[in-house]
């Protein structure tokens, strides 16, 4: 083996990974198959001198063999060669049918054989099947009973107010009468409204406000509720509306 | 006929994500007669062989889910941008097969008939959820023992495990190959 070193090498080398996969010998069986046909051999009735010679060939030009596997080809050599030993030995009487030694062989092949016949079946059906596609590579559908958007930071929530600001500069104030707006009485106004209809948009809220000072101090509101847990806030997008709903959990507090 | 019934169906079915199975559709549509749901789906299946659509409710993997028409195969994989479905390769499919057939069996029985080690390879199909786990054996060592999952059958498009290359068919294949001249 030790001479055969320099060629296996280079062999490897030439050829990349995948090509190498796809012409060789997966296991010694696979190999033993396949020189048991070439020679047109009756697999009940082996010439276990021809193939073993055949396998060491093969083994020794490390031709077509998957290297990975070298320690089970060669475990198969031992194999054969013991099983050659032990037709050799002379004997009184010829071995009845059940106590040939290659039998443990034999069958190991005609199964083998089998199950190389059902893989090229399996592979036509994978072939066929390779052409309908499914769904199944989207990703699966969101586990948590709260709608599946993403929740807004606070900087996109912030994002939004400026704008929102500047829309409301726009407007012409006319200041008659200062009128007090407390955050808490804002919070419950929201809370009120969200119990009415469920989902609130946020920058519809923020307009109808008359006075900047109420359109602030609902805008902190709506902070607040959130820090409380008591609102869920979505924006789907940056400068798009704010979603706002009550949270589910927040309703069975309040049950309490 | 209730009215209504094969709609519920193909909506069901096209909610799935793994092909859904008749016992599935039915728990869901308890309220219905059996016979009826299975009228319904009938129906339904029928339906859409008939249509001139780009999807269509395919049977596999011992249920049913919607999938493309075949003939818009190199689209789909362009949209996607994939150059092929992955495809096993051949250490896999000969473990599968060799799984498909002998379960429940353990990695040293497959060692066994493969004449290889294929702990690598059963690593890997058990990530691709192809085979799965069932337990151990009472024997030395206490091997695990494997089994195929609806997953494989639906991979090959079939329906059960009896719909696996049959004897026949095998011998068949065998039959070919002795005939035939082998490549040198």
């Amino acid at each position: 083996m030790a001479t055969n070193k320099q060629t296996g090498t280079v062999l490897l080398e030439d050829r990349p990974q995948y090509q190498v996969r796809l012409e060789v010998f997966e296991g010694p069986l696979d190999l033993l198959l396949f020189l048991i046909r070439k020679k047109k051999i009756d697999v009940y009735n082996i010439p276990i001198a021809v193939i073993t010679h055949e396998y060491l060939d093969c083994l020794r030009r490390k031709d077509r063999i998957n290297l990975d596997r070298e320690a089970e080809f060669l475990l198969m050599a031992a194999l054969l060669i013991y099983i050659k030993s032990q037709m050799l030995l002379p004997r009184e009487e010829p071995l009845p049918d059940e106590e040939d030694p290659r039998r443990f062989l034999v069958d190991q092949l005609l199964e083998y054989q089998k199950i190389k016949a059902a893989c090229a079946i399996l592979k036509e059906k994978e072939d066929e099947q390779s052409l309908f596609w499914t769904r199944e590579g989207l990703p699966p559908l969101a586990e948590a009973d709260e709608v599946d958007l993403a929740e807004v930071s606070l900087f996109d929530l912030a994002e939004t107010f400026f704008s929102l600001m500047k829309r409301k500069e726009g407007e012409n104030f006319r200041l008659v009468k200062g009128k007090s707006v407390s955050i808490e009485n804002k919070m419950k106004e929201i809370i009120h409204l969200l119990e009415e209809e469920s989902v609130l948009d946020f920058l519809d809220y923020f307009s109808r406000q008359e006075t900047l000072e109420e359109a602030i101090v609902s805008f902190f509101s709506l902070l607040e509720l959130i820090k409380a847990r008591l609102v869920l806030a979505i924006q789907e997008q940056l400068f798009q509306s704010i979603k706002v709903w009550l949270r589910k959990d927040a309703l069975a507090r309040k049950g309490k | 006929m209730t009215p209504g019934l094969k709609e519920i169906i193909e909506s069901l079915v096209f909610i799935s994500l793994e092909p859904l199975t008749l016992e599935k559709i039915k728990e869901a549509l308890a309220d219905f007669p059996a016979a009826e749901v299975e009228e319904a789906l009938r129906e339904l299946l029928q339906s859409y062989s008939a249509s001139g659509r780009g999807i269509q409710i395919i049977q596999t993997g011992g249920g049913y889910i919607f999938s493309t028409r075949p003939e818009s195969d190199s689209w789909v994989k362009r949209l996607l941008k994939i150059d092929r479905k992955s495809k096993l390769s051949g250490a896999a499919l000969e473990t599968l097969s060799i799984i498909a057939y002998h379960q429940p069996i353990t990695s040293s029985e497959i060692q066994a008939l493969r004449g290889v080690d294929s702990s690598y390879t059963l690593k890997t199909l058990l990530e691709k959820r192809m085979i799965r786990i069932v337990g151990r054996k009472n024997s030395p060592g206490r091997p695990l023992i494997y089994r195929t999952t609806d997953r494989f059958l639906a991979h090959f498009g079939l329906n059960s495990l009896e719909d696996l290359p049959t004897e026949e068919e095998i011998a068949k294949i065998l039959g070919e190959e002795k005939t035939s001249e082998p490549k040198p």
